[in-house]
């Protein structure tokens, strides 16, 4: 019953049959715009021309219910570049679809899709970043990873990597030059919260128009640290060397969560399946990354909020001490676990079995107490609900047209969790609920992270349980996996799963060789960080930050 | 103002317990689980110089060197690049290279990182744990040639 | 209790006329660095030590432990490192101004300490308006913050200037009015007489302590004073997570160290008011009345350190409208029922 999701009736929507989605139905409805159809692993693709992509792109949302853009790909071919919009629905994510917009070698430019999709102008400035494709009607088209002053673009095909780069620190330029940024009211000051500042979680910069102490503008800058993750998995082999990466996008404790993005991906991609015993051991270890990467999150938001350095952030980080304890048993590291392999996992649990199982029951235990603890001493707070509650409110359409997923769009009660909607591992398996919250504020956000640490819990309970009277003559931790994979060349998929902070997607071209030809990143703290403008304008500098923080984003992930 | 005096007892309450969770290392050595990946330990005796953990390092760290005759020469890692992914502990036929529980390791310069042979021979075992004992590598699973053609690098 | 300020004192153990000027002028100077050393060994212990093991206490941490007894000596090394700091003075800096602020946080903080009684006949002077007195030092603190908020250069500076003057306003005019509450029990401004009043009995051995006399009173002044000192909810005009240390950003090496330093001399003088108008400044049993002076202001140390803990920080436009709204209101309250008490009670 838990798993059962609430139903819309989506059935007015064009191509939905009780078995899926019916792409003929699709291409009717879009008639003489869809050119020619691909057939990626997860979906279909509809190509379409470089000009109609608002045009067909509306229809989709307004006709056939896509209402979640969940990631831009671009790339570049021997004979032309290629955007790809993935296209889902927040209801039912299995339902997909791809829409493929090619355009011309020496003159790369479509049409943009950010005037549907708000998301759409991040990906879209990313991949005219990374890439070099134009997009004509964008609202903003710059850089947004690398710097203004960079010549080239890093992932097309004649980019010249030893080309010298110049980018100007312009320390010396005026400030108060822009200190009048917003025309309309001169008493305004500019003001650079960040890259160096106690609050912003990392190296963010938030250029912040400030009309006394309330926000009159307010855009965050992103890119310092910025890692070519994307392009070091494109050198990477699938088989070995891609999976110690995703550890480092999410740093902050969510690595398995990470490593499964890119091994759910690479195992449909190969046609690899994975035993049941090491689903089972994938499930509760995620899970407890989760708790950690929740813990975190809930005590940094209470940094911000408390100031100074008070207990609260203690007790979050000793919580999440023991889940690393757990962790670093199981896997060997504290934060790079490296721990999940194509086909399964590196090692079966540590011996003895039973010591193991009593170290994490005894976690368990503890923890209804600890969130007892931390309700008494957060939640609870008068000043802490005066201070979150209606405060940073996002609204469940907001949340769709950013693309904003996880806890962000579970406390804007938008009931979106891939664990659940698009199944993998062993959660369907389990009995677990999904976790929102109506109030689209602060509180909600915070409150949906604690309740989603009892929900963990749970499910690391039923999966101890599981794994305890597993027999022993069947635990299979590791399928059998070729030595050296090569998936057959032009094969595209994009797989996502419920990361810490929400939908973390890979969208892997491969080429017929051991390395994928594309490997495209979607970082969920990217999609969720587009929000803050509409969350904190015409509010104050302390609501901003703990927006911020309640977002809860990890510039590894954000920047990649 | 329940909820302040609530949040008030709750601190106090720890306060007074008197109970700490952080250790006053190193007088006291935090635990360090037998699976724990640290500074890498080589045998010279062991190697057979297949380079196959140089061919798996992600980024480059095992450097090899070998004469016209395949004899190596020099082994050198550099452990302030290593991301300590364990891939060529798991790679290696032989056992030859480990990952030892070590994780105390300083240098005044970056080059000091860059170990040789030598140096990596003398890296000494974590607390007399043996690595290979407590990681049981299921090395059955992990070199599977799968349904495909066989390949051997 | 009551005896002679602490200069005559002086004079009279050092065998000289007490009539003379010079000589009063001599001892009130030596008796002034007294108590200012006094005051500055409490701040230097509570800064880089106690505030530490308080903190690491709350945290379930161990904290400085490394140096002395009970990493006592942190506090040297501590003075070191940060005196032998290099002083950076940024570009742009308001130079008289920004040079003055630090002293200024400093110096009026230690100014109030003058008409406290300490017990024991420490006390600098005694005058009629004591407590006039020490709510004008106290308050003059801000004018510093401005100085070092405005004089920084520093846009964050500036904002956490304008934010430490408007809750100063706010909570400054609360504070007296409840202030005034206890002038209107004691009937005198002058802080021995305010002491003497709080030693009768009031119920058996309780001792007729204003925070017992009228607790309401007490309570609304250790809120106010909270925000007077800047501690959590109120460290608005420091907000390290928003606006990154306010008035101190730029403030480095020795300016640091005074600006730090008077932070805490402002908590101790706010202990000390609350301890002289509401917990019968030095009495109490066995112990000197210094010891229990010192345990008074300790405790109201350790109390915002307790809320420092536990208790979130409220936003710049709650804060205004706490203290306008709400502070202001109940101590203008409390005052007249204080007034209409009193008045029928004397008749």
């Amino acid at each position: 019953m838990s798993l059962e999701k609430p139903s819309r009736d989506t059935a007015l929507d064009v191509g939905v049959t009780e078995d899926g989605l019916d792409y003929d139905a699709l291409a009717d409805l879009l008639g003489g715009h869809v050119l020619d159809r691909e057939q990626h692993v997860n979906a279909e693709g509809f190509v379409i021309r470089p000009d109609e992509v608002q045009e067909v792109l509306s229809t989709l949302k307004e006709e056939a219910g896509f209402d979640h853009c969940s990631c831009v790909t671009a790339q570049e071919y021997d004979d032309r570049y290629e955007s790809i919009y993935h296209l889902r629905k927040y209801n039912d994510p299995t339902q997909e679809l791809s829409i493929i917009v090619p355009s011309p070698k020496d003159d790369p430019h479509n049409e943009s899709a950010a005037r549907v999709y708000d998301t759409a102008d991040w990906h879209e400035r990313e991949a005219y970043d990374l890439v070099g494709i134009d997009y004509d009607d964008h609202p903003d088209l710059r850089r947004i990873l690398l710097p203004e002053t960079w010549q080239g673009h890093p992932l097309s095909q004649d980019y010249n990597q030893d080309q010298p780069q110049i980018v100007s620190l312009r320390e010396h330029a005026n400030p108060l030059d822009e200190d009048k940024r917003s025309e309309d009211d001169p008493d305004t000051m500019f003001v650079n919260i960040g890259p160096h500042h106690p609050a912003t979680h990392g190296v963010l910069h938030v250029e912040t128009v400030l009309d006394g102490e309330q926000i009159a503008d307010i855009e965050p800058d992103i890119g310092y640290l910025h890692r070519c993750e994307e392009q070091m998995c494109q050198q990477g082999t699938y088989r070995h060397q891609i999976m110690p990466y995703p550890d480092r996008w999410d740093y902050i404790s969510a690595g398995i969560l990470n490593e499964w993005a890119y091994a759910r991906a690479a195992e449909d991609l190969a046609d690899i399946e994975v035993p049941e015993y090491a689903q089972v051991i994938r499930t509760m270890s995620a899970e407890m990354c989760r708790i950690a990467s929740h813990e975190l999150a809930l005590a940094t938001f209470a940094l911000d909020v408390f100031g100074d350095f008070t207990a609260v952030f203690q007790y979050g980080i000793r919580d999440r001490e023991i889940v690393q304890n757990l962790l670093e048993d199981l896997t060997g590291q504290r934060l790079m676990f490296n721990y999940l392999r194509l086909g399964g996992v590196a090692w079966d649990l540590p011996e003895p079995r039973e010591e193991y199982f009593e170290k994490i029951r005894d976690f368990l235990d503890d923890l209804p107490h600890k969130l007892e603890e931390i309700h008494d001493l957060v939640t609870g707070n008068e000043i802490f609900q005066m201070r979150c509650v209606d405060t940073g409110v996002l609204s469940k359409d907001q949340v769709k047209q950013y693309g904003a997923t996880g806890p962000v769009a579970r406390g804007s009660g938008v009931d979106y969790d891939l664990r659940r909607d698009d199944p993998y591992g062993y959660y369907d398996e389990l009995d677990w609920n999904v976790v929102t919250e109506e109030g689209g504020d602060n509180f909600s956000r915070v409150l949906v992270r604690l309740r989603e640490v009892e929900e963990s819990a749970r499910i690391i309970e039923q999966c101890v349980d599981l794994l305890e009277q597993w027999p022993e003559d069947d635990r299979e931790i590791q399928a059998n996996v070729p030595r050296t994979l090569r998936p057959e060349p032009d094969k595209e998929i994009y797989r996502s799963v419920e990361g810490a902070k929400g939908e973390l997607g890979i969208y892997i071209r491969s080429d017929g060789t051991d390395k994928p030809a594309r490997f495209k990143i979607r970082s969920p703290c990217f999609s969720n960080l587009q929000t803050l403008p509409e969350m904190s304008q015409g509010e104050y500098i302390p609501d901003m930050i703990a927006s911020l923080g309640s977002l809860d984003i990890v510039l590894g992930e954000v920047d990649r | 103002m329940i909820g302040i005096l609530k949040s008030m007892a709750t601190t106090m309450k720890h306060a007074l317990d008197g109970e700490t969770f952080t250790v006053e290392y190193p007088d006291v050595a935090p635990e360090v689980s037998p699976r724990f990946r640290g500074v890498h330990k080589w045998s010279q005796e062991r190697c057979i110089w297949c380079r196959q953990c140089e061919n798996v390092c992600p980024n480059n760290t095992i450097q090899i060197v070998m004469d016209e005759q395949r004899n190596g020469e020099q082994y050198n890692l550099h452990i302030g690049q290593c991301i300590y992914c364990r891939l060529c502990e798991e790679v290696c036929p032989t056992d030859a290279i480990l990952l030892t529980q070590n994780f105390e390791f300083t240098a005044d310069t970056k080059d000091e990182f860059a170990y040789d042979k030598e140096q990596l021979k003398n890296v000494p075992w974590y607390k007399d744990i043996d690595p290979l004992e407590s990681r049981e590598p299921d090395r059955g699973a992990w070199i599977g040639e799968g349904d495909g053609e066989v390949d051997y690098q | 209790m009551q005896s002679a300020p602490l200069p005559e004192t002086l004079a009279n153990l050092l065998r000289l006329d007490p009539n003379s000027t010079v000589v009063m002028i001599v001892t009130s100077l030596i008796g002034a660095a007294l108590i200012g050393t006094l005051m500055m060994t409490n701040t230097a212990l509570a800064g880089p030590w106690a505030k530490r093991k308080i903190t690491a206490a709350f945290t379930d941490r161990i904290a400085v432990d490394r140096i002395g007894p009970y990493g006592l000596f942190i506090i040297v090394a501590d003075a070191v490192r940060l005196l032998s700091k290099e002083l950076i003075v940024p570009e742009g800096v308001d130079r008289p101004a920004w040079d003055l602020a630090p002293l200024v946080i400093a110096s009026t903080a230690l100014l109030g300490f003058a008409v406290i009684p300490m017990g024991n006949g420490i006390q600098l002077a005694d005058p009629e308006v004591g407590l006039a007195y020490v709510f004008a030092t106290a308050s003059m603190a801000s004018v510093g913050l401005v100085m070092a908020g405005y004089a920084s250069n520093n846009k964050y500076s500036f904002l956490g200037g304008l934010r430490a003057v408007a809750q100063n306003l706010a909570y400054e005019i609360p504070l007296i009015l409840t202030g005034a509450s206890v002038v209107i029990f004691a009937g005198s401004l002058q802080m021995s007489e305010i002491v003497a009043a709080q030693q009768q009995s009031l119920i058996g051995p309780l001792p007729s302590w204003y925070a017992f006399v009228n607790p309401f009173a007490f309570v609304l002044f250790m809120i106010a004073n909270l925000a007077e000192v800047g501690r959590n909810p109120f460290d608005i005009p420091e907000a390290p997570t928003e606006i990154v240390a306010g008035y101190q950003t730029e403030y480095s090496s020795v300016y640091f160290v005074l600006i730090y330093l008077g932070e805490f001399i402002h908590i101790f003088l706010g202990g000390a008011i609350i301890a002289t108008i509401f917990l019968g400044g030095p009495a109490g049993p066995v112990l000197p009345g210094i010891v229990w002076f010192l345990i008074k202001i300790w405790g109201v140390f350790l109390f915002t350190q307790w809320a420092r803990s536990a208790v979130p920080r409220v936003r710049i436009d709650q804060l205004i409208e706490i203290g306008w709204k709400g502070m202001l209101v109940l101590s203008l309250a409390n005052l007249l029922l204080t007034a209409v008490i009193v008045g029928v009670t004397v008749q």
